[in-house]
């Protein structure tokens, strides 16, 4: 026969663990702590689409940014969706060398994804500080989106004891 | 000024490189935002930690960088100075 758990030992719950890798918030919420589901939620998708009204979609880049793309992957599928409208709809194919990069100010991009000459470009690059601190904003978001989804899978008992600080 | 004219938010990069350090404020209210959902307990005490959450991180980060400029511009020249 085992011990009884302790009352601060975890319990886990897969559906929630899983919810909450889908969406930020979505573990808490379903498993009936819906107030603090919606607050992760504004919480963490607040910084990393604020990250990007900072930096714009240039700080969401998993090809030239690949070590800060693996904190931001923590927010889940969205920024996987972000990444890969960055890659596949705004940046360009250069005529050159055939890699993508972003467009230059002067530039446009045709139907095919090739760099044209004029025309508007399909974002502005981000750069200096602007660039870093829209950078940090989205990772740092992943990086707390970790911890919500290891408490939805694996919440802590002592929270719901108000007996227990 | 053609790029303040074609912006497009989450798309186009904000001209902010003036106010760049004002940014840290947002920074650490969404971060107490977020950890405090999830560590507070008693919800109607949740507003108050988030406050004092972010203003502990400002201050931190405040006195981080003072200490920073201290050590470089006062201290290292005067263990270390140019030559």
């Amino acid at each position: 026969m085992s011990p009884d758990p302790s009352p601060s030992s975890p319990r886990f719950r897969p559906a929630s663990l899983v919810a909450a890798v889908v969406l930020p918030g979505l573990g808490h919420f379903i498993g009936g702590e819906r107030l603090r589901g919606v607050l992760i939620a504004v919480g963490v998708l607040g910084l990393f689409f604020g990250g990007m009204l900072i930096g714009g979609i240039d700080v969401i880049d998993s090809r030239e940014d690949r070590v800060w793309f693996f904190g931001q992957a923590l927010v889940g599928p969205t920024a996987f969706a972000v990444d890969w409208a960055h890659q596949t709809q705004f940046k360009v194919i250069d005529p050159a060398t055939r890699q993508l990069r972003t467009a230059y100010p002067d530039e446009g991009r045709d139907a095919g994804g090739v760099a044209t000459s004029g025309g508007t470009p399909p974002n502005i690059k981000s750069i200096n500080k602007v660039n870093d601190i829209g950078t940090l904003y989205a990772t740092i978001a992943g990086m707390l989106n970790l911890i919500c989804i290891l408490d939805a899978g694996w919440p802590p008992r002592r929270r719901h004891n108000p007996a227990v600080s | 000024m053609h790029l303040a004219l074609a912006y497009r938010p989450f798309i186009d990069p904000l001209d902010l490189h003036a106010a760049w350090y004002m940014l840290i404020v947002p920074l650490a209210f969404g971060i107490a935002l977020t950890y405090k959902a999830i560590r507070v307990g008693d919800m109607t005490q949740y507003a108050k930690q988030v406050v004092v959450m972010s203003i502990q991180i400002v201050g931190a980060m405040g006195l981080l960088g003072l200490a920073s400029y201290l050590l470089i511009q006062h201290v290292l020249p005067r263990i270390l100075p140019l030559q």
